[in-house]
Parts: structure tokens; C-alpha cells; sequence
């Protein structure tokens, strides 16, 4: 008696926390809905997933700059620091789209805006409601989907210490035939904790398919593909012995770039903003160069933004986007944190120009889709360090 | 008349006790019940919903990590399914990381457990400035921060690191050892020697004088002293130390994530990996619940020590 009695006071407490918990989000959504009604005055939250550059880029330049150009206009962030959870993000993204419930933030930065939009968790956006999507080349714009607003891009390059590395490799062939014969030298991320190991490893599986193959796992998620990776996955389990202290690979792209800055590594692929940054910061000598390699090139596109459906501050969000895209918040991206600009910017400095000569935003080698890109991940664990 | 009165009467005390003695019975449970309801809802319901999503039954407070996750198998009988089990039993990374959490665990722990007692004897026996000293060295690591501690390790031992810089600096090549599951050792020996010396040493400390005046006076070697003497009397803080140790290094995460290789590694980075990167969170329970019967296992040891001083001190 005495033990049923105690069991159904936990449940009832169990309940009642449950119910707390469950209550939380609809006062903060409905509290959100009075702040608009008051006009473009009111607090969106932006959700980064990215390094901490992309964090940087918001909290140190572009809020402030927006704040301080819309008075009473309140910008918060949420980080994922390396977009870690993506996978579970755009998944909670979609059972909250699902129950008609506000994420919780207003405005995404993150790789999934794509796959996002393809499952009509975003809001359409065009340049009736973001004026300034209009200056963006039209077939940027296209890849967008009418859900993804691009705002910057960047793609990965490979960077190399000139000071022990007279002639890079050119092609993809060259560079794995580089990295064995210089056992150590080279190291790249894992692919689950940053774009630029991504990138390397995306582009060794790339190497074995076919363009059709490539195009398909680009765009959508199509298990059955994945079997073809195997001879990718072979190849760079090859590559083990002949890494940084024969297998190590670092979590997080700037771990990487503080073994080339410390002459740990002669070789790495790398983001191009944060390469560019870090040595504009003094972190990275300037004698560490850069280069794009081809058959396969390293991927890279532009970076896309995207509304939540359900969001709450839909106005001001698309308000902030249209900051972003704007000569001034194209300047900030250019010299906070090197980012290829999406618009023609004519206020850049020439020195700024010159950095980003090398790279044309509209021509970058896209990388896998979101689902497809953690898949590699998983599978890359399972089949490269430690075999 | 009087009989009846005197019924009357006794009824009366016969009720008055029993509701005094179910107000101090109402009492117990009130004092009682917050510290059983925290446990209910924070460890025990999720412990629970957290085997049963191992076992594939994804309804209720499981659905929405169950639509989340991907590669997720549904419960096919009323006990569920084994189909995840057999998907990380049959992985060989599994079964690799399961070996290195196993090694990792038992090396450090006999590592922790002897330099934490060579410490507390030195005290107890010898004493002195400089043994005081060791003790309190030895607790430094209480206070410094996990994370920093694993930066600084990894980089003491790395590649360009201060143990390379030295041996250089005489001509000789240095091991490194950042990066590699010996880091990974020495990290778990820095967190977990503080809490395993404050046992050693209180449990050492408290055991009298007199006894171990009385063994020498009988003529017992120190060797002797401290196997038949010291360490037996203070079993229970050793054992308590030992329990806590091996289960604390056994899901630990931050050291290995900071310190280790990619692979092997252990089986707390392993779940974190599961669960976030990969987006299968359904493995990462199973993995959980390997690691909650292992611990369990430990525990039972600890568990099992605390009942056998307790009858011998005649509270059972």
C-alpha cells in the first residue's frame, strides 16, 4: 500500500515536470508574437552552425553594425560550434515545423539550408521581401531554391609552408602521391568536426565516381550510392601510415591550422576565410601559401541563410538578411573574416579584391548533401583511422 | 457504566496513537521524498526510457529521438529487439573501443590506486615536510579544470612539446606520446588521483597509533605493518577509492576526446560520436547501457564492501 502510494507521487511529480517542460515554448512563442505586432522592433535569434570565424563574423560584426542601424532591434545567437549536430538540429527543425512550434530561432547559417528547404521547413524568400537578393548573380540565386538566401561563400584550398614546399601538387593524383612520399607532413581534420577534412575526404571519394554519381549524392540523399565509396575509403586508409604522427586527425579545422602555423605539418587542406584571417591576425606566417588543386578541386560553395517556416520574427529576420546582403554587410564579411562576397562590392579595398582573384564564388565544386555528408562521416570512421 | 467508560477511554488512546504514529510516518516520507523524487525523475525514468529505446521500443517519451535518429530498429516482440545490439556487437570498431575502455580503465586505475597509496603511507609512516607536500601536490589537480588540464597535457606531450624540447636539447629523440592512448592514461591518472589520495590518506590516518606502536614493539617488519595492518583497516576507503576511480575513468570523456587518437578510442567518445555526429542515437543507448553494465559490475563491489562493514560493525 505504502509502496503504491510513493510510486504514484513520482509519477504525478513525473508528469507535472513533463508538462512544465512541455508549457515552456508556448509562452516564450506567444510573448514573441506581441513583440512583432510592435513593428520591426523586437529580438530574433540567428542559429550559427559553423567555427568559431562564422561566430565571430556575427556577435563582433555584422549584429552590431545591424543593431546599430535599426534602433530597438534586439539580435541574439545560438552556436553549434562545427555544426556537430546538424543532422540533429535540421531533425528537431522538422518536428517542431511538424507541431506548427517556432525552432527558437529566426534566421539559420548552416549547411543543411539545402536539405531544409527540399523538406519545406523554410519560408520562400525572393527579392520583394530581401531587396538587396537582387544584386546576387542570378545563378547563385537559382541554387538557393527560393528557400536558401546566399550570403558569402568559400571553398577549401590546400595550404602549404613555401618554405619546405617549392612546388605544390596540382592535381589530387599529385598530392596523394605527395603525401606518401613525405610521411608526416600532411594532416586533415576529421570529417565530422569540419569542413575542410570533409572537403579532402569528399574529394578522394569523388576521385572514383562517376559525374552522374557525384551530382546524385550532391543533391539528395540516395543510400544505395554509398556502396561506391569503398575504393575512396581504401585509398585513404592507404594514407595512415604516411599522416601526421601516422594517423592522427585532428578535431576541428583550426587545430589544423595551428599544427601547419607550428611547423608540425608542411601541407593541410584548409577553409579559405580562415586561412586568409589567420594570417591577416599574425597566427599564420605569410609564408604559408595557398592553391587550389583539380581533378577533383577541393569543394566549396557559396553559404546559404534560411527562415524557419514557423519563426516568430519573420520581418526582422528577413530585414537582417537584407543587412547582410548589403555593400556594408558585404565589407564586414570581406574583412572580418576573408569571406568570399556574394554582390559586386565596390567600396573594397584592392588589396581585399586581390585575395579573392583566385576564386570565383559562382564556379566552387559543391559538396554532399547534409544526410549524405554525415553518412560519410560515420563511414569514414569506421573504415580509415585505426585499420 | 465504568466498564464502558474505561472502553471508551482506551479507544480513545488507541486512536491517538495510531494517528501520532502515522503523522511521524507522513513526516519520514516528507523528509524523504525530495532526494527519491530527484533521483525518479532525473536518473531513474531516463535510465529506464534510455534501455528501452536500446531495445527498440520507440514510442511514448522516445518518439521524438526515435524519428530523429536514422538506421532506428522497432521492437518486434513484447520485450522489443536485439537488432541493435547485434548492429554494434558485430561492428569491430565496437569491440576494439570496447578492449581500449577496458585497458584504459584498468591500467589507470591500478596506476591511481598504488601512486595514491605510496603517498598515504610515506605520510602515515615516515612523515615529514616533504611527504606533506606529495599529499598536497597530489590534490592540485582537484582544482583545475578538465578541459585545461587536457590542453596542457596534449601539448606537454606533443609533437613540438616540452618532454620533445628537452630531449632535444641533450641530442636525444623524445617519445610522443600526444595523441595516443598513453596520453589518454596519464590524463585519467591526473583527474582521478585527488579524490583516490584524500581516501588513502584519511583512511590511513585513522587507523591508531597504538596499533602500529604495538606491532613493532611484537617486532613486525614495516613491509608487514603495512600488509597486515595498514591497508586491511582502511579496506573500505581503499575499495570505495578503487570503485569510483575505475568507474570514473570508465565513461569519462574529455580527456580522451582532447588527448586520444581518433582510433581506438574510448567508449564515452564513442556514445557522444553515435549520438551527435552520426545521428544514430539508438547505438549510442546500446553503447550505454554496455557501459552501465559494466560499471554496475564495479559497483556491486563497492556495494558489497559497505554491507561487510556494516555487519561487522553490527548495523545489519
Amino acid at each position: 500500500m505504502f509502496r503504491r502510494r510513493s510510486m504514484l507521487s513520482v509519477a504525478a511529480a513525473a508528469t507535472v515536470t513533463l508538462a512544465l517542460a512541455g508549457c515552456a515554448p508556448t509562452t516564450s512563442a506567444s510573448a514573441g508574437g506581441d513583440s512583432q505586432s510592435a513593428g520591426a522592433k523586437g529580438t530574433v535569434t540567428v542559429f550559427i552552425s559553423g567555427d568559431t570565424n562564422i561566430q565571430t563574423l556575427w556577435q563582433d560584426a555584422l549584429i552590431p553594425a545591424f543593431e546599430k542601424a535599426n534602433p530597438g532591434t534586439t539580435v541574439k545567437t545560438t552556436l553549434d560550434l562545427h555544426g556537430e549536430h546538424d543532422a540533429q538540429t535540421l531533425a528537431k527543425l522538422a518536428s517542431a515545423t511538424k507541431a506548427g512550434d517556432a525552432p527558437g530561432y529566426d534566421l539559420i547559417d548552416s549547411g543543411f539550408i539545402q536539405a531544409a528547404g527540399d523538406s519545406g521547413l523554410l519560408t520562400k524568400v525572393s527579392s520583394t521581401t530581401i531587396p538587396n537578393l537582387a544584386s546576387v548573380p542570378s545563378t547563385t540565386v537559382a541554387a538557393g531554391k527560393g528557400y536558401g538566401i546566399p550570403y558569402r561563400a568559400s571553398s577549401v584550398l590546400l595550404a602549404y609552408d613555401s618554405t619546405k614546399v617549392s612546388t605544390p601538387p596540382k592535381t589530387l593524383d599529385a598530392l596523394l602521391a605527395w603525401i606518401k612520399a613525405n610521411p608526416g607532413q600532411f594532416a586533415y581534420n576529421s570529417p565530422s568536426t569540419g569542413g575542410a577534412g570533409g572537403a579532402f575526404v569528399t574529394t578522394v571519394l569523388d576521385r572514383y565516381l562517376s559525374d552522374a554519381d557525384r551530382t546524385t549524392l550532391e543533391t539528395k540523399y540516395d543510400k544505395s550510392l554509398e556502396s561506391k565509396w569503398d575504393r575512396g575509403f581504401t585509398t585513404l586508409a592507404a594514407l595512415n601510415s604516411s599522416v601526421y604522427q601516422k594517423g592522427v586527425y585532428p578535431n576541428g579545422n583550426q587545430q589544423v591550422i595551428d599544427l601547419l602555423g607550428s611547423g608540425g605539418i608542411s601541407m593541410a587542406p584548409v577553409w579559405s576565410d580562415q586561412v586568409i584571417s589567420a594570417q591577416d591576425n599574425g597566427t599564420l606566417p605569410k609564408t604559408i601559401k595557398y592553391t587550389q588543386i583539380s581533378d577533383p578541386a577541393f569543394t566549396g560553395s557559396p553559404s546559404y541563410l534560411g527562415i524557419p517556416k514557423t519563426s516568430t520574427h519573420a520581418a526582422i529576420a528577413e530585414k537582417l538578411a537584407d543587412y547582410v546582403l548589403s555593400p556594408a554587410g558585404q565589407a564586414l564579411i570581406a574583412s572580418k573574416i576573408a569571406g568570399y562576397p556574394v554582390v559586386k562590392v565596390d567600396g573594397l579595398k584592392a588589396s581585399t579584391v586581390a585575395k579573392f582573384s583566385g576564386a570565383d564564388p559562382n564556379n566552387l565544386r559543391p559538396g554532399y548533401y547534409s544526410e549524405t555528408a554525415s553518412d560519410m562521416s560515420n563511414l569514414w570512421d569506421q573504415k580509415v583511422p585505426g585499420q | 457504566m465504568t466498564a464502558l467508560r474505561s472502553g471508551a477511554g482506551a479507544r480513545v488512546v488507541a486512536r491517538r496513537r495510531v494517528s501520532s504514529e502515522s503523522r511521524r510516518r507522513a513526516l519520514g516520507l516528507t523528509l524523504a521524498l525530495p532526494p527519491v523524487l530527484l533521483l525518479a525523475v532525473f536518473v531513474g525514468i531516463p535510465v529506464v526510457l534510455a534501455i528501452g529505446f536500446s531495445l527498440g521500443h520507440n514510442g511514448g517519451l522516445n518518439s521524438t529521438i526515435a524519428d530523429i535518429g536514422t538506421g532506428t530498429h522497432s521492437a518486434t516482440s513484447w520485450w522489443g529487439t536485439g537488432q541493435a545490439y547485434v548492429d554494434v556487437f558485430t561492428d569491430p570498431r565496437f569491440l576494439r573501443d570496447l578492449g581500449v575502455t577496458v585497458f584504459v580503465t584498468v591500467v589507470s586505475t591500478l596506476l591511481v590506486i598504488a601512486t595514491s597509496l605510496a603517498i598515504a603511507l610515506n605520510l602515515r609512516l615516515r612523515g615529514g615536510r616533504l611527504a606533506t607536500v606529495f599529499a598536497g601536490l597530489a590534490v592540485v589537480p582537484l582544482f583545475i579544470p578538465v578541459v585545461i588540464a587536457s590542453w596542457a597535457i596534449l601539448t606537454f606531450y606533443s609533437a613540438d612539446g616540452f618532454v620533445r624540447t628537452a630531449f632535444a636539447l641533450v641530442g636525444l629523440e623524445g617519445p610522443t606520446w600526444g595523441y595516443t592512448t598513453i596520453a589518454v592514461v596519464i590524463g585519467s591518472v591526473w583527474t582521478s588521483l585527488p579524490f583516490a589520495t584524500l581516501m588513502a590518506t584519511s583512511g590511513l590516518q585513522s587507523v591508531p597509533d597504538a596499533m602500529i606502536e604495538a606491532a613493532k614493539d611484537a617486532g613486525a617488519s614495516t613491509r608487514s605493518i603495512v600488509t597486515r595492518i595498514l591497508v586491511p583497516l582502511a579496506g573500505i576507503p581503499l575499495v570505495i577509492a578503487t570503485t569510483f576511480t575505475a568507474i570514473g575513468i570508465l565513461g569519462q570523456f574529455t580527456v580522451p576526446y582532447f588527448t586520444g587518437p581518433n582510433a581506438p578510442t574510448v567508449l564515452g567518445v564513442d556514445i557522444s560520436k553515435y549520438f551527435q555526429a552520426f545521428n544514430r542515437p539508438q547505438e549510442s543507448a546500446v553503447m550505454a547501457v554496455v557501459v552501465f553494465a559494466l560499471a554496475s559490475g564495479i559497483a556491486f563491489v563497492y556495494v558489497r564492501a559497505n554491507f561487510r562493514s556494516a555487519k561487522k560493525e553490527g548495523r545489519i
